[in-house]
């Protein structure tokens, strides 16, 4: 027996591989769709892996640092690092905020990380090209996102960094490019403004009889001197000794200090499932409809190609063809389009990726998941065409 | 498989029921010999298309007897179980259009009922080639049915009424859309056939041209069947 | 028989949804998880470096002379400007001596008048000396009785007690006059220094308070820069090293210099060492004080070793490594990190060997069983 949905779809190309393209396209979208939440949960996912930290210690019932505004002391650091089971702590800072680069201002999260050691958690784990922050102040490791190159210097607040070194992938929970620097200049870009509100703040200063005494020379100086220093950190990141327990050193830390602890379980629980929760649910509509809209289009296009062949199928019916095999014909022809439309949606979805501001990613699995889906939808939207065609009564076939 | 012939006994077909009820088909009475074309004559409305439809086995009539050589095919109630694979094995169509698949080639429009039968591809394009051969269209073998010329076309549904050597034939206004020569070309390939493969035909048509071709003709009036002596005029 | 008819069309599709496919694998096998790892790669190197130490300070002036009045008062007229140049000794300004003259005046009268209250006094003292004298006399002829004699001694001690109030009284008046003279000599500010006047604080007419300053002036030669260091790698920060200092507002112009002291004191809070820079040679022209430099120390040279850069050094699960390119793929190796330098390259103690090749940069966090493709740069692209 030979194929006669095959054979339909060679006599048919034409239509038929431009149907599949076009529902290809739509898929594409749907693919996309999907690719931009597992992006935004990569982009959370990544944001902790590459931090490198066991634990969180943040601000007393914050949720921070990515989620909410924290402030830790910084030397709040010293006393975790001699909590047993704790093998690093190290101070870091998180500052979202408008960057200037070589291609133009994009929104950055700079992020202050001690100098010095290197495989320090906050540190990049890893580099494309260049090097590690080694001065103490001024240098900076950006995302290739930022669009920033070696070389480049980047303006941030006050001071002037230049790029030693860049990262991929190095995002924030929003997908923001991260720069890191070192972090006694991230604490005061934190904190010092820019020239003019630093000059606004030593008016006010002045301009308070509290503060400038005739009797008290110097009072003034030392009160801008102090609200020059910022000795706040958003967060300590505490990387354990291997073999220690981490909700065990979580629970010695809440313990003993006035602060919050977060393991990387709790932490990627408040990433996804708080900060990203009302995107991926808005997402999942936009694919609840995007797969209804598919569906509808696959269902009017097997209609279509079933209505145009209304008088064969009664020729067929007459000379004898099952219905099984007329049913065949047309769910395969579903099968087929909607497989051509995956692919070809697959294969534009991967194309345009890299186009999109935020991180897309397309993951096999849920490739395979459109494939259920799209076989699913297609064997539904064929289920109308195949009643139509099975009521066709072969006596059509004999005029009068 | 030749040699049964047809024959059609009180056939009665009553379309709704109650008040309403319209008698089609009142009292039929037909048997056509294998070999033998005959032809049916009846105006329209005369319940022609209905006694096709009935001998095709795609609407169930009310009453009487159908017979396809000694099988009893019906007779008050469908004798046989699968009226699909009767239609396929053992009655040949031809249309006043000749209802080509549009997406199969010549070959394989014409393999189509012995590959629906389960006959291997190869065989059933052996079967076919071999008739398009008989039919003089071999040359036409691999165009797709679009490309054909009318005659060309009928010739070719003739050849896929034919390719599982049914024991009837129902010819249905076969020769209407064409000119005087191919019509007769036509009747007279049906002639052919029907003596080389020992098949009933009945050619269901008001064609004038035609009618005077057929040794036996059915008239049919008001759903009632009269049978008649033709012309038998050779054709040539 | 004439069979596969095929017709063209179906080769065009056959073609088409081929292509499709293999576009389908490409895409399938070049992105995501399963797609190589774009690395670079390089030898590790058996070599000295020079660790290096960079810190951010501030130009300040050794010493700061702050030159005000001892005594409040008004100023009369300044005589310098901020910006000028005076040398030891110069008058810088004066203050106005407001009712001093007069208090000397009142205080010589009080003088004069304290002198003749002594010479009073003296006179009455020599008047009973000699009165005792004579009765002394007169009572050894017995011709006074003792009684008297009594009488005369007493008026001897009181005129000697009253002749030495006078006399103190008359120095303290004389003090007080001294005092006020002092003032006047005051009245006028001179500089301690051959300097430079960087502050100015008042203008004439001013009325100050004791003790409040009028001018700040530098040594110009004195000049160093408070910088502060980084407690991690400072080790080897010690007098006498040599650096180089970058001013904010010369740009990149090194200016040569060296370590003069690192304070005994280090900041606890903000965990950074201080130093003093001083400049080998005084900067041609002097920087403003309170400007920003940045300095680096060089720590002299550390013995050969085995050399990485510092982007090939990645966190493991239980500690710093390198991927080390082995026979059969990659293999991540355990090192401990030494000192680096600051243009990022660092020594390893232990782990690798010079002449084994790692990974430098990788698109991708590396694992054990990933595919690496190795290539001079990872392209932009790689995002």
């Amino acid at each position: 027996m030979i194929s006669l949905a095959a054979r339909d779809i060679v006599h048919g190309w034409g239509k038929f591989v431009f149907t599949g393209v076009g529902l290809g396209l739509l898929i594409g979208v749907t693919l996309i769709m999907a690719g931009v939440y597992r992006g935004m949960v990569d982009d959370g996912k990544a944001l902790l892996d590459n931090s490198g930290a066991d634990l969180w210690v943040v601000q007393q019932d914050t949720l921070g640092p990515y989620a909410e505004p924290s402030s830790v002391r910084d030397d709040t650091w010293r006393r975790l690092r001699t909590t047993p089971g704790v093998a690093r702590a190290a101070n870091v800072t998180y500052l979202t905020m408008q960057l200037a680069t070589s291609a133009g201002e994009v929104r950055a999260m700079v992020v202050g990380v001690p100098p010095g050691e290197i495989v320090a958690p906050g540190w990049p784990p890893f580099l494309v090209a260049g090097r590690h922050i080694t001065r103490s102040h001024y240098e900076a490791v950006a995302d290739l996102a930022s669009g920033a190159r070696l070389g480049d210097v980047l303006k941030i607040r006050r001071h002037r960094y230049t790029v030693v070194g860049l990262t991929r992938r190095m995002v924030s929970a929003s997908g923001d490019p991260m720069v890191f620097i070192p972090l006694r200049d991230a604490q005061e870009a934190q904190f010092l403004k820019d020239n003019d509100a630093v000059r606004e703040t030593r008016r006010r200063n002045a301009a308070d009889p509290a503060f400038d005494r005739p009797g008290v020379p110097g009072l003034l100086a030392a009160i801008d001197e102090a609200q020059g220093a910022n000795p706040w950190v958003n967060a300590v990141l505490v990387t354990l000794q291997p073999g220690a327990s981490a909700t065990d050193v979580a629970q010695a830390i809440r313990r003993w200090t006035r602060l919050t602890v977060y393991t990387r379980g709790s932490m990627e629980a408040i990433l996804v499932g708080k900060l990203i929760a009302t995107s991926a649910r808005q997402i999942g509509m936009f694919l609840v409809i995007l797969g209804v809209v598919s569906a509808t289009i696959v269902a009017f296009i097997i209609y279509t190609l079933t209505m145009d062949k209304l008088r064969e199928i009664a020729v067929l019916k007459l000379i004898g063809t099952r219905n099984r095999t007329i049913a065949a014909m047309i769910l395969q022809q579903a099968i087929a389009l909607g497989l051509i439309g995956l692919v070809t949606g697959r294969i534009a979805a991967t194309w345009a990726a890299p186009a999109f501001p935020k991180y897309v990613l397309l993951v096999p699995q849920d490739t395979l998941a459109a494939l259920c889906i799209v076989i699913a939808i297609c064997v539904l939207a064929s289920l109308v065409a195949i009643r139509i065609a099975l009521a066709v009564d072969p006596a059509e076939a004999i005029g009068g | 498989m030749s040699g049964a012939g047809i024959r059609i006994e009180g056939l009665r077909k009553r379309y709704g029921s109650g008040d309403t009820a319209v008698d089609a088909l009142k009292q039929v009475d037909m048997s056509v010999a294998p070999g033998e074309v005959v032809g049916l004559i009846g105006p329209s409305g005369s319940g022609k298309s209905t006694l096709l439809k009935c001998l095709g086995a795609v609407i169930e009539p009310t009453a009487g007897r159908m017979m396809l050589g000694e099988h009893t095919i019906y007779d008050d109630g469908w004798r046989v179980r699968d009226l699909r694979a009767l239609r396929r094995d053992r009655i040949g169509f031809v249309f006043q259009a000749p209802y080509l698949i549009p997406f199969l080639d010549v070959t394989d429009n014409v393999a189509l009922p012995p590959m629906l039968a389960g006959v291997p591809n190869a065989e059933a394009r052996r079967r076919a080639l071999g008739l398009l051969d008989a039919l003089e269209v071999r040359h036409r073998a691999a165009a797709m049915p679009a490309q054909l010329s009318g005659g060309e076309q009928q010739r070719v549904a003739i050849a896929r009424g034919l390719v599982n050597r049914p024991p009837v034939i129902l010819a249905d206004e076969p020769t209407a859309p064409l000119d005087s020569a191919r019509a007769l070309a036509v009747i007279r390939i049906l002639n052919e056939m029907a003596r080389r493969y020992r098949t009933a035909v009945i050619v269901v048509t008001h064609d004038e041209k035609i009618i005077p071709t057929f040794a036996r003709i059915y008239h049919i009036r008001d759903g009632v069947t009269q049978e008649e002596r033709g012309e038998g005029r050779s054709i040539g | 028989m004439n069979f596969p008819r095929i017709a063209p069309r179906a080769v065009v599709l056959v073609a088409a949804l081929l292509t499709l496919l293999v576009l389908f694998g490409y895409v399938a096998l070049r992105s995501g998880p399963l797609a190589p790892v774009p690395v670079t790669i390089t030898t590790v190197e058996s070599r000295a470096i020079t660790p290096a130490l960079f810190g951010v300070g501030t130009v300040e002036a050794r010493r700061v002379h702050r030159i005000g009045p001892t005594a409040p008062g008004r100023i009369a007229e300044l005589a310098v400007d901020v910006g000028e140049r005076v040398r030891a000794g110069q008058t810088l300004g004066a203050m106005d001596a407001v009712d001093l003259e007069a208090r000397i005046a009142a205080q010589d009268a009080a003088l004069l008048r304290a002198a003749a209250i002594e010479r009073e006094a003296v006179a009455r003292h020599d008047y009973a000396r000699s009165q005792l004298q004579r009765y002394e006399r007169l009572f050894v002829q017995r011709s006074v009785s003792e009684e008297v004699l009594t009488a005369k001694r007493q008026e001897m001690a009181i005129a000697d007690a009253a002749r030495a109030a006078a006399r103190g009284e008359v120095a303290r008046v004389r003090a007080d006059g001294e005092a006020l003279r002092a003032q006047r000599a005051n009245l006028r500010l001179l500089s301690p220094v051959d300097g430079l006047v960087v502050v100015r604080s008042a203008d004439s007419g001013t009325t100050l308070v004791a003790g409040q300053v009028v001018f700040e002036i530098i040594d110009t030669a004195s000049v160093w820069i408070d910088v502060r260091f980084d407690q991690s790698g400072a080790a080897g920060l010690a007098p006498g090293l040599p650096a180089r200092i970058v001013l904010r507002s010369s740009g990149a112009d090194r200016i040569a210099g060296r370590v003069l002291r690192v304070e005994p004191v280090a900041d606890a809070v903000t965990e950074e060492l201080l130093a003093k820079i001083v400049f080998d040679a005084p900067p041609p022209r002097l920087p403003a004080l309170g400007e920003l430099a940045e300095v680096t120390v060089e720590l002299g040279p550390l013995p050969e070793a085995p050399v990485v850069p510092n982007a090939a050094l990645r966190r493991g699960a239980d500690g710093p490594g390198v991927w080390r390119l082995g026979e059969t793929g990659v293999e991540f190796v355990r090192v401990t990190p030494g000192r680096g330098d600051l243009d990022g390259l660092l020594q390893v103690e232990s782990g690798v060997q010079p002449g084994d090749r790692i990974v430098v940069h990788s698109a991708r966090a590396l694992g054990a069983r990933s595919r690496l493709r190795v290539v001079d740069e990872i392209a932009r692209s790689a995002r």
